[in-house]
């Protein structure tokens, strides 16, 4: 009797340790996210009190004021520009190469396969340096299309590795069965793979343009005032005294929320993307 | 006629090229050209607006008695070395208390995804408000509990680091649990069945089963995060600016320092070669890593 209470009584400790360990560790994660969308709502007489008050009068005045004073809505314009275009070009250069590599051998493949995953490794500052002397030398020094090109290297990169595993899934004998029916090679990718292929086509899209939507190292190297995105322009509001903290945070709400958004509604094809597509 | 795909690419040979051109070459033009260009112009004095000098070996030896850079360098090391491995630990932690299927762990496995959607530059944007020393919350509570943080833990050379590298465990931590949740998932039953028949005890079955089992899944994670950590750059940017002093300026920032603050390009590239070096050697032990049986290889 005495032992199995104690074996009970054991049990139910663990499973309240586990509780409390889950908990500290949700509190870890949320609280500088509840602290930033918290302060973003926060007037300058509330934002400054310690212990901080989780419960106040929220304002929409940071909101009013980062949108009259600041050009928000070119930086997220901007943002969205170079996001987006670099989506696209990834994907027509990343999805064909992918295709090739699951279904044939050639010469060379190992080699660029090669330069494709090293990509991964490249540290943004050793190839910013030249490609800024290159960018100028083109005259695109301070576009939104520098921002773009630099992007697609880790990008395109990416799109070919995780569609050549997407495309390996698919058995090759669709497209041979279709080829005897009378479709053209291309053809049979354009109208048979593809469509089979969505899972890996949202996640390379949804990853791209989070990878490029995040960039800060390259637009803060490349992009000239006019050509600023969102987190340059959040710099801007490190000179405004007293108030701050909640321009700023109203700012990275502006940033953070796209992101946030699309990427827990995709949270399957999200997971597949950060893992590299380790996790189908 | 061609009936299937291989034969269509080996025949047609000029339609394969349509699918791997475009990649091939762009690659060629804005990745091997500018890494090509930075070990070209290493050998030179070259600063924007100045001519160019062909200096041969110069860059190098002056490098060699960089003691900022080579600081730099073992900052870096530092930084990786703390930060994977305490990402690894808390993980592999985190990863098996999470590893029950029911609506909750749902829901948790979602929440902590947040960070690593987060804009790097805006995550150190928070926890430098955070850290402040005068007004920063975490600064507020330390005081609270009677832990001495001096000047503040941003502001302490003996801290600094390890509050940036905290920062970047906030924002990692989470992959390393997904990926190792979802090594777990697809781990076999039976040697457990089996080693619960010979009586084996819980902590006997996660250290001779559970850790053989994902040994590929681990060094994977660890891999790819050693490989990102390695680019680390907005977080310590945002935070510290490399400070205080040279306390938290890693490899990357000192060349962003040289070559785009300085505008000493030549030599700039200079410290980037030592860099790419690093980065190879551990992106070339990933590519082997996928590829290779022995450590269970995804592809």
């Amino acid at each position: 009797m005495i032992t199995a209470t104690n074996t009970q009584w054991k049990r139910t400790m663990l499973h309240s340790a586990r509780a409390v360990v889950i908990a500290l560790i949700i509190v870890f994660v949320l609280f500088p996210i509840f602290w930033m969308a918290t302060t973003a709502f926060k007037q300058r007489i509330d934002m400054f009190v310690l212990p901080p008050q989780w419960i106040f009068k929220p304002t929409l005045d940071n909101f009013r004021y980062i949108l009259s004073t600041m050009p928000v809505g070119r930086w997220v314009l901007n943002s969205s520009v170079i996001s987006l275009g670099t989506m696209a070009l990834s994907l027509l250069l990343g999805v064909p190469a992918g295709y090739a590599f699951s279904r044939v051998h050639f010469r060379g493949k190992g080699i660029l396969l090669t330069f494709i995953l090293l990509t991964r490794a490249l540290p943004p500052v050793v190839i910013v340096l030249p490609f800024r002397v290159i960018m100028q030398g083109l005259g695109l020094f301070g576009t939104r299309t520098a921002v773009i090109l630099i992007d697609t290297v880790y990008d395109a990169a990416f799109t070919a590795w995780l569609m050549s595993g997407m495309f390996e899934s698919i058995p090759v004998d669709i497209e041979d069965a279709a080829l005897i029916d009378g479709c053209s090679p291309v053809q049979a990718f354009w109208k048979i793979i593809l469509p089979l292929s969505k899972p890996g086509l949202v996640t390379a899209s949804l990853f791209t343009f989070i990878l490029s939507w995040n960039d800060f190292l390259f637009a803060l190297t490349l992009t000239s005032p006019s050509t600023a995105t969102l987190p340059i322009g959040m710099l801007s509001t490190y000179g405004i005294l007293n108030q701050g903290w909640t321009y700023m945070m109203a700012l990275g709400c502006l940033a953070i929320v796209p992101v946030v958004f699309i990427s827990l509604l995709l949270q399957r094809y999200y997971v597949s993307g950060l893992t590299f597509g380790g996790v189908k | 006629m061609i009936s299937s795909v291989r034969e269509y690419f080996n025949t047609g040979k000029r339609s394969l090229y349509l699918f791997i051109i475009p990649i091939t070459l762009y690659l060629i033009f804005f990745f091997l050209y500018p890494v090509l260009y930075e070990i070209y112009i290493s050998f030179f004095d070259y600063s924007l607006g100045s001519p160019k000098t062909f200096v041969g070996l110069q860059n190098y030896v002056l490098m060699a008695r960089d003691e900022q850079f080579l600081h730099s360098l073992i900052t870096t090391v530092i930084f990786v070395v703390s930060a994977v491995s305490a990402e690894l630990a808390l993980g592999l932690g985190t990863a098996l208390l999470l590893n029950y299927e029911s609506r909750i762990m749902d829901i948790i496995r979602t929440v902590i995804l947040i960070p690593t959607v987060f804009t790097p530059l805006v995550a150190g944007l928070v926890w430098k408000a955070l850290y402040n020393p005068d007004l920063g919350v975490i600064s507020y509570y330390l005081r609270l509990l009677g832990i001495p943080i001096g000047r503040g833990l941003t502001v302490e050379r003996s801290t600094a680091l390890f509050s940036v590298i905290l920062v970047d465990i906030w924002e990692w931590t989470p992959l390393i649990v997904i990926i190792i949740l979802a090594g777990l998932k697809s781990l076999p039953k039976e040697p457990y069945e089996a080693g619960a028949i010979d009586g084996a005890s819980s902590s006997q079955l996660f250290r001779y089963v559970t850790l053989p089992l994902l040994r590929p899944t681990i060094i994977v994670a660890v891999l790819i995060r050693a490989m990102d950590a390695l680019k680390i750059f907005d977080i310590i940017w945002a935070i510290t600016g490399g400070g205080p002093g040279t306390a938290t300026t890693v490899a990357n920032l000192r060349i962003f320092q040289v070559g785009v603050q300085q505008l000493r390009i030549g030599y700039a590239s200079t410290l980037s070669n030592v860099l790419l070096v690093m980065s190879v050697l551990v992106g070339v032990f990933f590519i082997h890593v996928l590829y290779s049986k022995k450590y269970g290889g995804i592809r």
